[in-house]
């Protein structure tokens, strides 16, 4: 049969966000992103009800759905389950077929994930113990600041003299934001120090895993153009960057379900 | 014959005065911003005004706590370390650990037989197992850092605190809260979370018998009760857990008097004009 028939669903339910990504061929035909609130079951719902609606399509017409993240064993649906991983992978990999390194940056943890030549998952890192590793020590500088999240990336890449903070847990950093501004410090100084600090982190995974070069930064991060250069800079090569880094698992979730679907091996 | 310790804290600053036998006179307590010797000068002031004497009389100052640089009137400073250990090995002679929790970071201190310093391990890395910890998810929960120790005691139970890290340990506790649990059972699990940490941090120093636990940390009843169950037996806390630094820092001044150490007295006024 060929696969002119053949959709596939990929969700990602994370703590802050599901995301869902419909896939007919290697196109992708609607997505859509909504906060995920107290409910992840409804809201991944939701999520699905909204992305066949864009798409035009009822649920049984779809061949397969992956669903991936934290909320995904609690799925409200039939669905197979692959790690956020392997998803990240696969989903960073359609998108960029040289891709050897895959950083995912997101409110929670920053991870990063080696790929064979082939594209298969060879080793990953996770920080994910302290907020200084994850984009919440951003979240929580800009918090200060009065920054939206979306202005940080603009405003840092501004910056000429990156504030180097003397602590690297994210509770002290506030405070000792608070007494730079006191002292003069420019806001793009300070946001370019947490987004080098970030970067710092990212790099120190990146190296334990070896660097190779084909780099994908992905997650929420991926948002963030001031993270984009700071760690391009950690690591010394251009980093790619997906247009939707928020979408890269549920895309590599849809991957999956077309690539791995069960019997064919 | 008078002798003054000055004491600044990430938080607080401290000072104490003692006359020769080593009773204490006068002690003022206030908190430390960001212009340390400002405020070191003002507590000081004060406390001599307490004690009904002028800065000449004093016969020795010692500066100590993170901030011990910038006190330009003080003879000598001395680490914080040496000066809690002075201190609390003269209120409890049988001390063999002690645990200061500050507002931003917290020691462990191992002493031998003799009272001397063994050893010691300190965490101002992160803020989980420091006074900031407790102080930010208080802030979140809507209460005051001084009543937590009160309403942990009123919970029958705890609710277990998964995350190290402050900041997730504050949406942990929001999520916990929405889910139905109560803020005493969250102050207490708080507290077991964080007696976990500082416990941990000195077993590696051997934990023996006595334990005494200082800093604001001590304060908190509900804490000190963690670090019991935690650590198995009852722990001891000075009467005023905020001046130990200061007090072992007035001691250590006697001491150095006692040794032939001449303090600064002439030069001493000279910083004091400079910096008023």
């Amino acid at each position: 049969m060929s696969d002119d028939h053949e959709y596939y669903a990929g969700i990602d339910i994370g703590s802050a966000f599901i995301k869902a990504v419909l896939i007919h061929q290697k196109q992708i035909m609607a997505y859509e992103i909504l906060s995920s609130g107290g409910n992840y079951n409804e809201t991944a719902r939701r999520v699905l009800d909204q992305v066949l609606s864009k798409g035009h399509l009822s649920l049984h017409k779809l061949s397969g759905i992956v669903v991936t993240g934290i909320g995904a064993e609690s799925a409200p649906f039939q669905a197979r389950q692959f790690s956020d991983i392997s998803c990240q992978a696969a989903g960073c990999r359609s998108l960029f077929p040289s891709a050897r390194i895959v950083i995912d940056i997101g409110g929670q943890f920053t991870r990063a994930i080696k790929l064979t030549p082939q594209g298969r998952v060879a080793n990953f890192l996770m920080s994910e113990k302290c907020a200084t590793g994850s984009g919440r020590f951003l979240q929580v500088i800009a918090r200060i600041l009065r920054i939206k999240i979306e202005d940080i990336g603009p405003l840092s890449l501004k910056s000429q003299r990156p504030v180097e903070f003397s602590t690297n847990c994210a509770v002290f950093a506030e405070s000792e934001t608070i007494s730079r501004i006191a002292e003069g410090a420019r806001t793009e100084d300070i946001l370019a120090g947490v987004h080098r600090a970030l970067a710092a982190k990212a790099a120190m995974l990146v190296k334990r895993l070896k660097m190779e070069e084909g780099v994908v930064l992905t997650g929420g991060g991926g948002e963030d153009a001031g993270l984009v250069s700071a760690v391009s800079e950690a690591l010394g090569v251009d980093v790619l960057v997906p247009e939707q880094p928020r979408l890269t698992a549920a895309l590599g979730a849809a991957t999956l379900a077309k690539e791995q679907k069960p019997g064919t091996g | 014959m008078p002798f003054a310790g000055v004491d600044i804290g990430s938080t607080m600053t401290k000072a104490v005065i003692v006359d020769g036998h080593g009773t204490v006179v006068a002690s003022v307590i206030g908190p430390t911003g960001a212009e340390h010797r400002h405020l070191a000068l003002a507590v000081m002031d004060e406390t001599i005004k307490k004690a009904g004497l002028s800065f000449e009389q004093l016969d020795f100052i010692v500066a100590t706590g993170y901030g011990r640089i910038n006190v330009p009137f003080a003879d000598k400073q001395i680490t914080e370390i040496t000066c809690h250990s002075r201190s609390i090995r003269a209120l409890f002679p049988t001390v063999r650990i002690i645990i200061d929790i500050g507002g931003q970071d917290s020691k462990g201190i191992k002493l031998d037989t003799e009272g001397k310093v063994m050893n010691f391990i300190m965490n101002d890395k992160c803020a989980a197992g420091t006074g900031r910890f407790l102080e930010v998810i208080a802030e979140t929960l809507g209460i005051k850092l001084t009543e937590m120790g009160e309403l942990s005691l009123k919970a029958k139970d705890f609710v277990r605190i998964s995350n190290t890290c402050t900041v997730f340990a504050e949406h942990e506790v929001t999520t916990r809260l929405t889910e139905g649990a109560t803020i005493p059972e969250i102050v207490a699990g708080l507290h077991e979370a964080f007696a976990g940490r500082v416990v941990n941090m000195v077993r590696s120093l051997g934990i023996e018998k006595d334990v005494v636990v200082t800093g604001g940390g001590a304060m908190n009843i509900g804490l000190i009760k963690a670090i019991e169950e935690k650590v198995g037996f009852p722990v001891l806390v000075p009467p005023e857990p905020l001046l130990t630094g200061a007090l072992g820092a007035a001691f250590m001044g006697m001491d150095l008097l006692a040794r032939g150490v001449t303090s600064q007295q002439d030069r001493r006024l000279e910083g004091v004009t400079f910096f008023k």
